[in-house]
């Protein structure tokens, strides 16, 4: 029997998909930024538009975790454009719970996300600090765009869309 | 000077598809444009698009020499953050350069993301995100007068991606369930 399945996640994984987010954030010291609730994420991942796709990780009933779960990773992702080459996929989060950390999954996930998508391309960022997953990236042949072409990546928060909107 | 912001429609494409290679020329990468007007009306325009594009057009006694009245753009999509929900990704922003500011700050470049900030609040996206190569002074004058922050520079974000052979050879270790 295998270790791990990987499977589209559907409307009843939105409070394990929440669960993971929050496991994350707190790996990264950064719960309370958090505040994706489930009634959004089931309208935004499973609604006629969706906004994002997701991908579960699910071991077998008896590997389930301590605290009783079954699902123990996700990745999500969603698709964008490059106007020069066409669609993109861009890989937003992907966590495995530490436990069932050292099967592969995160690899896995990956692959699984670029076979589905027929995309030109797969975007993501990453933390210069995170020293681990930068490695790994580059291991299976990312090219750090922020390093080789200069790209800087800017962000406009609530506050100054809303000054900028009103004009 | 006469101009208005309004969602590009698949006639427009031709002309997105001109200033996409203006833009492209500007950045020293002209070669690197590989699709055609007719990939943009495809995937802008289907059911699910996968980009959003507004344009800036000018009256008609204001046309280029070549006769352009359509001067400006800005491509968009929306992008989900895990913490906050839906945001939008400007993926360009771009206004012919005899059509820029003698204003700063009340020209068509400054409409054009005014009206991408306001699709921000109606759909309720929380944030708006660009990225801008670092030597694009112009540009980064420009946005940082707007509020935006460098998270590359603050908060030490990095663009990495997978494409061409290393997209394949990722593709092909997929497992087969």
């Amino acid at each position: 029997m295998a270790n791990f399945i990987l499977r589209k996640a559907e409307p009843r994984d939105v409070p394990d998909i929440l669960r993971l987010i929050k496991e994350l954030a707190k790996f990264e010291e950064m719960e309370e930024q958090v505040v994706l609730t489930e009634t959004e994420l089931l309208q935004d991942g499973f609604g006629e538009q969706p906004f994002y796709h997701c991908i579960m990780a699910e071991v077998p009933e008896d590997r389930r975790s301590s605290d009783g779960h079954t699902v123990v990773g996700f990745a999500m992702y969603y698709f964008t454009y490059d106007p020069w080459i066409g669609k993109m996929l861009y890989l937003e989060d992907f966590y495995v719970m530490k436990e069932y950390r050292g099967m592969a999954v995160h690899t896995q996930y990956i692959h699984s996300t670029a076979v589905k998508s027929r995309c030109s391309g797969m975007h993501f960022i990453v933390a210069e600090w995170n020293k681990p997953s930068i490695d790994f990236y580059k291991r299976r042949g990312a090219s750090d765009l922020s390093h080789e072409e200069g790209w800087r990546l800017f962000e406009i928060d609530k506050e100054y869309l809303l000054k900028m909107s009103a004009k | 000077m006469d101009f208005m912001i309004r969602a590009a429609t698949p006639e427009d494409c031709k002309d997105i598809s001109r200033m996409i290679m203006e833009l492209a020329v500007y950045e020293n990468m002209p070669d690197q444009v590989k699709i055609s007007h007719e990939v943009l009306e495809q995937d802008g325009f289907c059911k699910n698009p996968f980009f959003h594009c507004l344009v800036a057009e000018v009256a008609e006694q204001y046309r280029t020499t070549e006769g352009y009245t359509v001067i400006g753009y800005a491509l968009f999509f929306y992008t989900y953050s895990t913490w906050k929900g839906r945001s939008v990704y400007m993926e360009d922003l771009y206004v012919m350069p005899e059509f820029r500011g003698e204003f700063p700050g009340k020209g068509v470049g400054t409409a054009l993301m005014s009206k991408v900030a306001q699709v921000c609040k109606e759909q309720q996206c929380v944030r708006l995100q660009f990225s801008v190569l670092n030597w694009n002074t112009p540009s980064l004058d420009f946005y940082k007068a707007k509020g935006a922050q460098d998270l590359t520079d603050s908060e030490g974000w990095h663009v990495l991606r997978f494409d061409g052979e290393a997209l394949d050879k990722l593709a092909q270790m997929a497992p087969k369930n």
